[in-house]
Formats: C-alpha cells, structure tokens, sequence
C-alpha cells in the first residue's frame, strides 16, 4: 500500500519535472543535440557561441558576409557620404517580423539606440563612437559619427528588434522577436524554433558529453549534431552505416598565445624555438578532425586580409634547441602552459608538452576550470595559453590584439606585446605586411583552423556545416522523420 | 524538535558565511564575464553599482542575508531569471532521482546482503563478494555510458539521457543505485553476520523458533539498524547533486546547476545551490537521527 502511494507520488513528481514542447499530434521536431545550450536570446546583450548562433536563425542584421568575409548587405544596402556619415537603405519589401510588423528605420533606431543606454550590455562598448542615428524616411537610417571608422558597417550586426517592444521592455532574451527564418515556439526545459517557410520545428537539446551527444545520435534520440567532438568519436561516427558526416575547412584560428612581458618570452628567438619545436602537422593528421589545417595569422587565407604566401614554421626541435642557446638559455627551458580543462585541450596540451621535449623545452601545463583561466588570461597572467579565435571577420582583429594600444580594456593585447613597426602597418591597413610582421615577431604562435564538422541520422538531408561553425545550415536543411 | 531546528540555525549561519567568502576568493568576476574585455571602466564601475558588488564585502553581505530571509534569492546574472525559479526547477528533479536512486540501492543491496550473509563463506557469498566489490569500484563516468550503449543504443529499451519520458530516470537511478547498493550489501553482510552470532539468536533459536522466523524477528531488526546511518549520509550526497550523472544524462537537477554557475561565476546561483544543498544535508542527518531513536529504544532516553 505505503509502496504504491510512494509510486504514485513519484510518477507525479515526474510528469511536473518532465515538461517539454512536444505536442502528439505535430510531426516531431528535428532534435539538434548541442554541448551548450543557449543563454540569453536578446541580440544586446548574448556573448556566448550558442545564443550567437540561435540569435542568427532569429533576427537579421543589416549587415552580413560574403565567403571572402566582405561586408554585403543584409537588411540594408550603404554608402559612405563622408568618414562620419553613413547612410543604410533597408533593401525591399521590407522584412516582417514575427509578429506580422514591418521592420523600418524607426525599428533600426530603435534597437542601436536602446543598445547605446544599456548598462550591461558587452557591446555598447563597441558602438559608443555613434553620435546621432536619424531617420529621414522609413527606410533610410543615418548613422554619424564621433571619430572616423572605416569598419563601420562590419560592426552593424546585431539582431534588429521591434521599437514598439523595446519602448514596453520586452523580454527579448526568453522570448524573442525577430523577423530571420525562424521564430521561438517555446523555451521551457529545451529551447525550440519554427521554421517559417514550412513549420518544421527544431528542438535545441543540451548533452554536455560529447560520448552521450554521439550515442544519442546514434539510437535516434538526436538527428543531428555539429562540433564539439574529440576526433575519435567523429571517426567512430564515419564508420556507422546510418549516419552521414560531412566536414568542411574551419576558419576559427587556434594558437598559443604569449606573455611576451614574461622572463625568457620577450627574445623573438624564443618565441620562434616555441614555433620550431611544435609539429603541428602531425597534430593535425593524428588528433585532428578531418579539414584542419595549418594557421598562419589570424585570418584564413581564403579572407580578404589573408596572406596566403606565409610559410608556416615546420618542426626542427635541433634548431629549435640552437635558437634557445643563441639566446643564452640553459637547457632544458621551463615554461607554465594554461588551457582549461576541456579533454581534447588538455590531450593537445600532453602532445606539445612531449614535442617541445626534444627542443629542451620542459613544459608545465595548468589545467584550469574555464573561470579561473580566463580570468588569468585577461589578466596577463601567464606565460602561454591556448585559446581560439571563433567567428572574427574583420581585420581590425589585429590591432586589437597586437596594437599597442590595445591593452585590456582597450582590446585583447593579453601579451602585453609592442611593437611599433607593426603599429605603423596597422595603421596604414596594409594587411599583407601586419601578418608577415606578426609571422616573424610571433606575439602567437599559430597553430590551426579545426575543421568543422556535422554529422546526422538519415532523416535529415541538405544540413552544410558553415566554416565558423554557425547553426544557418538549419534554413535550408530538409528532415524526413521515418516513423521509429 | 524545536531544540533540534534551533540548533540547525548556527550551521545555516556557517554555510552562508563560508559560501559568501569563498566565492569572493575565487579569482574571476562576474563584472568581467558579463562585459568582456573591452567594456570601458566607467561601464564596469557602473554595472558593480546595479549589481551591488562595489558595496564593501559586510554591505553586501547583509543585503544577501535579509534578502534570502525575504524568500528572494535574486536572480541569476546570466540568464536574468529568478532564481527561486531555477531552484524549483532543479531541486524536484535531484530529489525524484535521489529517492529512485536510493530505492534501487536499497532494493537490491539488502537481500542481496542478506542471501550472502546467510551463505557466508559459500560460493554464492564470495560471488556477491565478488560483484559488489567491482560495482562499488565502478565510476558513474564510466558506469553511465556503458549502460546507455548496452541498454539504450544495443538493445534500444530505454532512452539514452535527457527527460523527455518518465522512462528516462531508470537509467541515471541504476547508475547511482548501483554503486549505493553495492555499500549497502556490504554493510548488510557485515552487521547481520555479527547480529547472528550473539547470544540472543542462539536463545531464539534454542527456543524452537524456525530459522525465518529468527531471521525476520531477532536478527534482521538489530542488524539494519547501522544502516540507517549509512542510507542517510548517501541519500545527503545525492541530495548535493550527482554532479557527474546528472550531466551525463542531461538530467537537469541542481548538481549540475552548481557546477554550471560556478563554471559562469553566477555568485547568486552558486550561492543559493550551496545553501539549499546544505540545508537538505542537515535535514537528512536531523531526520537520521529521529529515524534510529525511532527504531533504537536503547537511543531514546539519550540527549
């Protein structure tokens, strides 16, 4: 009696934890098992990579990118009057946002300059050189500035947001409301979106591991997965008859950042050694996804920036070792290594530890929960660190993270590196001397683009992973659920 | 009792003044994890006024204390969502897992118990032995998987993570029951083979009394009761979140909302984790203690 009591109380204590958005009677989402759910759905205020990349599928931006990363139109069209004034057209008929509204100027306004009053935000920052926005017409939007930018369109990427919900306070970041491809259908425990052109619903589900992500994939649970993965699982999933894997050539650069205001890191023929003493060719072929490939700067070659002729350095442990000695070390060299404690980072971190053996260099890694190493990171305090760049489209990246000037907050200088020859070419935008310069002074030591990759169940076709690992495959891609 | 809740109120005062430092000695801000580098100063110092963080450590402190008397935990610095909400979202579903998890401990160790007890030194003892030995030893990091490849991927019975249906518990609960009950054979075995050695269950049986009966009325009574200690400290631990199985199984319960918040410095969250947690800690080893003068008449007269 006492036991089935117990039983019942618990089946109703489940049935209140249990609460999703599928409905019986609607054909049943396509499931997209991601690593980290979502955080916060307002264009204002989201930093994270998954909020970024649901934030795309929900708003649009009045700027986008081409393949080479040039700036086009997204919801408007420009032109430069002057170095302080730009003016965007918003292309027509204008988009719709989800609650059946136009978007106008007055929406564009309204969304930078409720931007510019937020207090919290991380990227008021970067448009704190907006003076005045006006709007001559409902299509016409004009931006002036406070000081000259060049890159000024490139920073226009925030999702635009309905005024009149702004003026009300809306919570855009639980229940947000844009006019891209998809809209919110509902947020409780998982987060999921409708497709507008046909209805098909995709449901966003978090599986930190990546072992569960791949075995859920696997018994049908999730249709489909995208990065994320120790390559192993990916060649594991390239062996399974019912799963398509496709992999595309990554453009978020990896490297070792420096501390160059540290003992011994401050002699060029050092920071070289480092470069000398890593072969991360063979990285890539042992413990790499397929499409990686060796980074030279920052931006990938294929980038309008890019500089295709550098060479990357190749592993020479012996020179390496003379390097180290011309520079009057004794051997063997010990430096600290941060990364956090992501298994594949520190997997890497064993790996160079066993290369930079051969050239005399005893390297010391320091595991870290991501807090804590970020935290040092930003705070210089380190001697080398492994991060990755995800997502940069413009060159502006390089003075920010190599300028002089660009200390934080200022920018992401975290090595406190000086140059003022590379301050000079930063200056003049001549990008293909900014990264040799940056190749010979190596303030990074650069080490790949990771491929990205997707795999899915048969159901889903026409899925592409993007090279910077966005989620927009999901607007074109088609899902035939078989009935299981 | 009200003796009792009174004494808890020290260890609640401890909790949140231990909780409150550390969490300030941790290095990381969350000024710097919601602005990013590039915020301005006069930004930062802006955002630590609306957040209270420029108020000196006692001030701050203070408010968070009257605030949690209020009932309001504040809300959570990432997401903006209350975090009273979040608590009811991830306590319920810890504790649906903890019960099943312990049910299932209890289900299988203590027969099994008593089966090897009562086989003592045969084989069917040393196999049982054997078994808990190994089930004890056996990581949720590892034990988890390997039940979702064999039972939700080869034999497609159950669900591999996630809550989606209420079959989706069985999995996360045998990974936790099953180390619990491997304890729980052990400790069985060993009390009930002591129990059936002293002197009162010779009496019962000199007595005449069939060996069931000896077994259900004289010696199974004395000998689970240390057990009750043990089932009250492992129910305390899965209470503070399984930390490990509640991520692998996507099984959103409040170990894996402390971890996430830490992970994010989300102070408020990870503080009101820490205190619940702690405070259901006290709880079960208060309700403990009640449940073994309940079934020790010996304990009762004792303060």
């Amino acid at each position: 009696m006492l036991l089935r009591r117990v039983a019942g109380y618990s089946l109703l204590a489940i049935a209140l934890v249990l609460s999703g958005c599928q409905s019986d009677t609607e054909p049943r989402a396509l499931v997209f098992a991601i690593a980290q759910a979502p955080v916060n759905l307002d264009p204002r205020y989201a930093t994270d990579a998954a909020s970024e990349r649901v934030n795309h599928l929900l708003y649009q931006r009045l700027v986008e990118f081409d393949s080479a990363s040039h700036e086009v139109p997204g919801l408007a069209s420009w032109q430069m009057q002057d170095a302080l004034h730009y003016r965007f057209q918003l292309q027509r008929p204008l988009a719709v946002f989800h609650d059946g509204k136009p978007l106008t100027a007055a929406d564009v306004k309204a969304t930078y300059e409720s931007l510019l009053q937020l207090k919290n935000s991380p990227h008021t920052a970067e448009f704190k050189h907006i003076k005045q926005i006006s709007t001559p017409d409902s299509h016409t939007i004009d931006f002036e500035l406070s000081r000259p930018d060049p890159h000024f369109p490139a920073r226009l990427i925030i999702g635009i947001l309905p005024a009149e919900l702004i003026t009300a306070g809306h919570d855009f970041g639980h229940a947000p409301v844009g006019s891209g491809p998809f809209k919110l259908n509902c947020w409780d425990s998982e987060l999921e979106l409708v497709r507008l052109s046909d209805g098909l619903k995709v449901s966003f589900n978090e599986v930190k591991d990546p072992n569960v992500r791949v075995l859920k994939l696997k018994r049908g649970e999730a249709d489909l997965i995208q990065g994320d993965l120790p390559p192993e699982l990916v060649k594991y999933l390239q062996k399974q008859p019912d799963i398509t894997v496709q992999t595309v050539a990554g453009a978020n650069y990896s490297y070792l950042g420096l501390n160059v205001q540290a003992e011994f890191l401050r002699d060029v023929r050092v920071r070289r050694a480092i470069a000398y003493a890593i072969d991360t060719q063979a990285i890539i072929d042992k413990v790499m996804v397929s499409h990686s490939r060796q980074a030279n700067a920052i931006l990938p070659p294929e980038h309008y920036a890019g500089n295709p002729a550098l060479q990357p350095y190749s592993y020479q442990p012996e020179l390496a070792r003379q390097l180290l000695q011309s520079a009057g070390i004794k051997l063997p060299l010990t430096l600290v290594y941060k990364t956090s404690t992501d298994p594949q980072r520190v997997r890497l971190a064993t790996i160079l530890q066993a290369q930079m053996q051969a050239a005399g260099i005893d390297l010391q890694i320091k595991s870290l929960d991501w807090g804590t190493f970020f935290a040092d990171v930003q705070k210089g305090n380190f001697q080398l660190s492994g991060l990755t760049w995800v997502g940069i489209k413009t060159p502006e990246i390089y003075s920010k993270v190599f300028g002089s000037g660009s200390a934080p907050p200022q920018g992401f200088n975290r090595g406190g590196y000086r140059d003022a020859e590379l301050d000079t070419l930063l200056k003049n935008e001549d990008w293909p001397a900014v990264t040799r310069r940056i190749h010979e002074q190596l303030p990074y030591i650069p080490l790949w683009y990771e491929g990205q990759f997707a795999a899915y169940r048969s159901s889903v076709e026409a899925y592409q992973p993007m090279p910077d690992g966005n989620w927009d495959g999901l607007a074109k891609v088609v899902f035939q659920p078989s009935d299981e | 009792m009200i003796k009792r809740l009174t004494s808890l109120l020290p260890v609640i005062i401890g909790v949140l003044c231990l909780t409150f430092a550390l969490l300030h000695m941790v290095p990381g801000d969350p000024v710097d994890v919601m602005l990013g580098e590039s915020a301005s100063p006069a930004d930062r110092e802006l955002l630590k006024v609306q957040l209270g963080l420029d108020q000196s450590l006692y001030m701050q402190f203070g408010q968070y204390v009257s605030n949690i008397l209020k009932g309001d935990f504040g809300v959570s610095i990432h997401t903006q969502t209350p975090i009273t909400q979040l608590l009811a979202q991830a306590y319920p579903a810890t504790l649906i897992l903890a019960f099943t998890a312990l049910s299932i401990g209890l289900l299988i160790g203590i027969p099994l118990g008593i089966w090897s007890a009562l086989k003592a030194g045969h084989w069917q003892d040393v196999m049982v032995t054997m078994v808990s030995i190994r089930l004890a030893a056996m990581p949720a990091f590892w034990l988890g998987p390997v039940l979702m490849l064999v039972f939700a991927v080869w034999l497609g019975w159950l669900p591999v993570s996630g809550m989606s249906s209420p079959a989706s518990i069985i999995l996360p609960a045998v990974t936790l029951g099953l180390g619990l009950s491997a304890i729980l054979t052990r400790m069985t075995r060993t009390s009930l083979l002591e129990v059936l050695n002293e002197d009162y269950i010779r009496t019962a049986r000199a007595k005449g009394l069939s060996e069931r009966q000896v077994l259900l009325k004289h010696a199974l009574r004395a000998a689970l009761l240390p057990l009750v200690t043990i089932v009250g400290l492992q129910m305390g631990s899965l209470l503070a979140g399984a930390v490990i199985t509640e991520t692998i199984f996507s099984w959103n319960g409040i170990g894996r909302l402390l971890v996430d918040s830490i992970e994010k410095r989300d102070y408020p969250v990870t503080q009101a984790c820490v205190l619940v947690i702690a405070l259901s800690y006290v709880l079960i080893n208060q309700a403990t203690d009640l449940a073994y003068r309940w079934l020790d008449p010996r304990t009762r007269g004792a303060r």
